[in-house]
């Protein structure tokens, strides 16, 4: 060890050994199989997110008379502009596919069950955290969808009884969309949302190590033998394949189909048809199906359920004394939700 | 998979991300070059135009017009020459050319293809009805009194009285050549084919259905092809890209009348030159207007700045440095959501196009309602002027405060109204009441007077109105109300009294003193009373009226008048004036 060598461990009483040990968690057979490896997607793609988030952050301007003009100078005239924002779009909506499909992995071999219901309920936080973060991102373009968007959600939080009204003054700033609201929105966006997600995703790694990931047998794999591999280099290679199928593809989906700009925000046109991000499509049919609060608090029910599930699922096999009934409700989910954004996409 | 096959998958990647990093920086070299003017977009040829730009675009054919086209929008979105000179089998002015089935003249049909809300707002608009001049007085002036046009014979070929030195095969030209190079050029007319009988064949002959497809199979029938089956084009008709050209398929207008062939330049159309090529002259200066006033010398400094480049173009967001006849009139503001119009006229609240200037409420066709029936006007109205007005106002209040602007249009509502009641109305009033009274020939322009009320109105009384529409002070005044005044009381008012004088002199007592009445009646109104002169002038001694003055400064007004001794002129006191 060289004198650079020295001069750290002196100040850094860390071992080699120690750093390989703590890092080095033995990783079960099934994480061979690439499509059970995806979990790292939606960090990896967080951080491409918060490295682009910051890149934006230099020329955006939160405020309702700039913050168009300057997405529009961040995406025509800013040296790499239009690729950063491109990216970080992109990013958002790959991230959103990849917390629910890494979700739905987790549903259907029942991973939530005990003793890891605290790590779903993190999970389903940062789900939540993800899809506000989406719709926060797309609220700061100060375009027609942003404008009307935060409009119909903030009076979708005033049909919430009791602290309805409150939770639309503290989103917009006032009563209606003002010259607070795009700011508040930006400071969420940027500030308040990933300092949580930073801290919910340390919390679930955490737990995760300590509870180790979840054991799956395959029926083609022998029982005997190692039930598992190193992580390091092994796994850490295979993570920095699908980081870098990631990047590639960012790459190509950036370039080829660019981060565009709507219609300005105008307060005095409603828009005749407007949708918001293809990920909200199943809240907005259900907001379309129902009046107000009931689809509120339906929707704020089910958010509920999703979130105590492990808890729902111990005492549905208690009752049925079955354990398979969950990948039943499980399939009548995923097929309302997909029926229901197919819907929403073609009408 | 092994490790090492793992090392080797993350070293090709790797590669192949280091790549596609080096092509994103190559596109924004290219972009920035783009952007600099070094380099030209990068455009898609489709594969149906492929063959066209590469035979077009050679040396001895048009390597121009594949220029223009590799420079516009269309090219960058891979919208190629077939897309718009696409025929259909039908059509009458269809042929095959290497295969492809196309027309040579794309017409507001086909361009609506894509362009369905910009097409239809023009066929609303008034520019797609600018080939009604085709029967009307400035045709007349264009086609017989400038030219000739034979209306009994049908032919308009006029023979030159001597031979032109050098050409001596010019035996015969088209009489109304002023009306085609001058008039339709900018106004538009009927396009039309060439029939075997060398006969003219339009619209109106080949009555085009609903899709623009000719229904007279007879008529189909005649039309002359050359050797390779195109439709021969009548050269009377063709080149025209006037605004109101009136179409084989039965549409109205030419979109690259504003939209120069091939390259389709947002970026000119933005631009008051483009305007410039009709909105011009001794009539309507509104180039020149525009060009006097505030707005057209804050263009001129600030051009350069105002992102006329830009996708949008929306003033508020894109610009705000200066206006031009495209930010008024038609391109989208912040204040109405960036929504861009094809008809002008819906942000003008008054038509100042004729005599007497017109408040534009309009019915469900886009027609200025004529009635003075309060209640008819209300059936009839589908748009109000002042709704156009606030269109015009949403413009305005991105620089100008709501005073500054309700105070420009009281300004200027008081100078229309004044310069109706004054001169207008009154000028239309005389004029009628001598053809009523037979006192002018049916035919225009071969009475004196006649050509006084055209430059009163037509020339004088339009700068006036459009100086004062657009903040130009110096033809609002000097090129504008000076000369109306100076036409109506030193030309209109002697000539209209030397015609009753010569009607007097006819033995035609009662048709003079019918015009004379209302002459009078004008002349006394207070407006006109700052000098006596012109009412004296009017009044006649065998008449009971008091003779004419000899020492004015009017012109002499008929040998009945200098029979008369002249009396010294008699300037009543103000009370005593005549009422």
């Amino acid at each position: 060890m060289g004198v650079v060598g020295n001069w750290f461990k002196e100040r850094l009483p860390v071992s080699g050994v120690e750093l390989a040990e703590l890092t080095n968690e033995p990783v079960p057979n099934h994480m061979r199989r690439w499509w059970w490896c995806l979990g790292g997607t939606p960090a990896y793609l967080f951080v491409v997110q918060i490295v682009t988030g910051i890149l934006l952050a230099l020329y955006y301007q939160p405020s309702p008379e700039t913050a168009f003009e300057s997405v529009r100078r961040i995406s025509e005239e800013v040296n790499f502009g239009w690729f950063i924002r491109s990216v970080h779009k992109w990013a958002a909506t790959l991230m959103i596919a990849a917390v629910i499909l890494h979700q739905m992995r987790i549903y259907f071999t029942a991973a939530y069950r005990k003793p890891r219901e605290i790590n779903w309920m993190i999970g389903v936080s940062l789900l939540l955290c993800t899809l506000l973060l989406g719709f926060t991102g797309y609220s700061l373009v100060f375009e027609q969808l942003s404008y009307w968007g935060v409009t119909v959600a903030s009076n979708i939080c005033d049909t919430v009884p009791v602290v309805g009204s409150t939770i639309k003054q503290l989103l917009l700033g006032g009563d209606t969309y003002n010259r607070n609201t795009v700011p508040r929105f930006f400071i969420l966006h940027a500030a308040v949302l990933p300092t949580l997600m930073v801290v919910l995703i340390a919390l679930h790694i955490a737990i995760l190590r300590l509870q180790g990931i979840t054991e799956l047998q395959f029926e083609d794999e022998p029982e005997e033998g190692s039930k598992h591999f190193d992580f390091f280099p092994d796994h850490f290679y295979t993570e920095l394949i699908v980081g870098l199928v990631l990047m590639i593809l960012l790459c190509v989906l950036a370039t080829l189909f660019p981060a565009g700009m709507g219609t300005h925000a105008d307060p005095l046109t409603t828009p005749e048809h407007i949708k918001p991000e293809w990920f909200f499509y199943p809240s907005f049919l259900w907001l379309k199906w129902f009046p107000g609060t009931i689809a509120v608090l339906t929707s704020g029910f089910i958010v509920f359920i999703m979130f105590v599930w492990p808890f729902i699922d111990a005492m549905i096999c208690k009752i049925t004394k079955r354990d398979d009934l969950y990948f039943w409700i499980g399939i009548a989910g995923v097929f309302m939700l997909v029926g229901m954004t197919i819907w929403e996409v073609l009408h | 998979m092994k490790l090492q096959t793992k090392r080797t998958v993350i070293g090709v990647l790797g590669i192949i991300f280091l790549l596609s990093l080096v092509f994103v920086q190559a596109m924004e070299v290219v972009r920035k070059k783009e952007e600099a003017g070094l380099a030209t977009a990068h455009i898609t040829v489709p594969v149906t135009s492929k063959g066209c730009v590469e035979c077009h675009g050679q040396e001895k054919m048009t390597p121009g017009i594949v220029d223009h086209w590799e420079g516009s929008t269309h090219a960058k979105k891979g919208v190629g020459c077939v897309e718009c000179h696409k025929a259909e089998t039908q059509d009458a002015d269809a042929f095959k050319h290497y295969g492809a089935l196309i027309a040579t003249i794309v017409t507001p049909k086909d361009c609506s293809r894509c362009h369905k809300k910009e097409s239809e707002e023009f066929q609303h608009s008034h520019h797609a009805k600018a080939g009604n001049i085709l029967a009307s007085l400035d045709n007349f002036l264009a086609e017989k009194v400038e030219g000739f046009r034979d209306d009994e014979g049908g032919r308009n070929f006029f023979n030159p009285h001597s031979p032109t030195p050098g050409r001596p095969e010019i035996i015969e030209v088209n009489g109304s050549a002023s009306a085609f190079v001058g008039c339709r050029q900018c106004h538009g007319s009927k396009v039309g084919l060439l029939g075997k009988d060398g006969s003219k064949i339009t619209f109106e002959d080949l009555k085009p259905d609903k899709n623009g497809h000719p229904t007279v199979k007879q008529v189909v029938a005649n039309i002359s092809k050359s050797d390779d089956g195109r439709p021969k084009l009548h050269p009377e008709t063709w080149p025209n890209t006037g605004i109101g050209r009136l179409n084989l398929d039965g549409s109205r207008g030419s979109c690259s009348a504003c939209h120069s062939r091939h390259d389709f330049s947002p970026r000119r159309a933005r631009q008051p030159e483009n305007c410039g090529k009709c909105h011009m002259g001794p009539d309507h200066p509104q180039k020149e207007i525009f060009e006097e006033s505030k707005h057209g010398v804050a263009f001129r400094d600030l051009k350069e700045h105002m992102n006329l480049d830009s996708e949008t173009w929306i003033l508020g967001k894109d610009y705000t440095q200066a206006p031009t006849c495209a930010t008024c009139h038609m391109s989208g503001n912040s204040r109405n959501g960036g929504v861009i119009t094809h008809d002008p006229s819906s942000r003008l609240s008054w038509t100042n196009r004729p005599p007497v200037s017109l408040v534009m409420d309009t019915d469900k066709d886009g027609k200025v309602i004529k009635t003075t029936d309060p209640a008819e006007r209300e059936k009839l109205l589908h748009s109000s002027a002042m709704e156009k007005r606030d269109n015009m106002k949403n413009v305005c209040l991105h620089c100008h405060t709501p005073d500054y602007v309700n105070g420009f249009y009281s300004q200027y509502d008081d100078f229309v109204v004044l310069f109706n009641e004054k001169f207008a109305k009154p000028g239309k009033a005389i004029m009628a009441e001598l053809g009523k009274q037979e006192l002018l020939t049916k035919i225009q322009f071969d009475e004196e007077i006649e050509w006084t009320w055209f430059y009163l109105w037509h020339h004088e009384g339009r700068r006036a109105r459009h100086g004062a529409s657009m903040m130009a002070p110096d033809y609002a005044h000097w090129h504008g109300m000076y000369e109306v005044s100076e036409r109506f009381y030193m030309e209109l008012i002697p000539q209209a009294r030397e015609l009753v004088e010569h009607a007097r002199e006819d033995g035609n007592t009662k048709q003079a003193d019918a015009v004379e009445k209302v002459i009078n009646e004008i002349l006394s109104r207070k407006e006109h009373k700052w000098s006596p002169k012109f009412l004296e002038k009017g009044k006649h001694s065998k008449h009971g009226l008091k003779p004419e003055a000899e020492r004015t400064i009017l012109k002499p007004v008929g040998e009945s008048a200098k029979t008369t001794k002249p009396e010294k002129p008699k300037i009543p006191a103000k009370k005593d004036a005549p009422k």
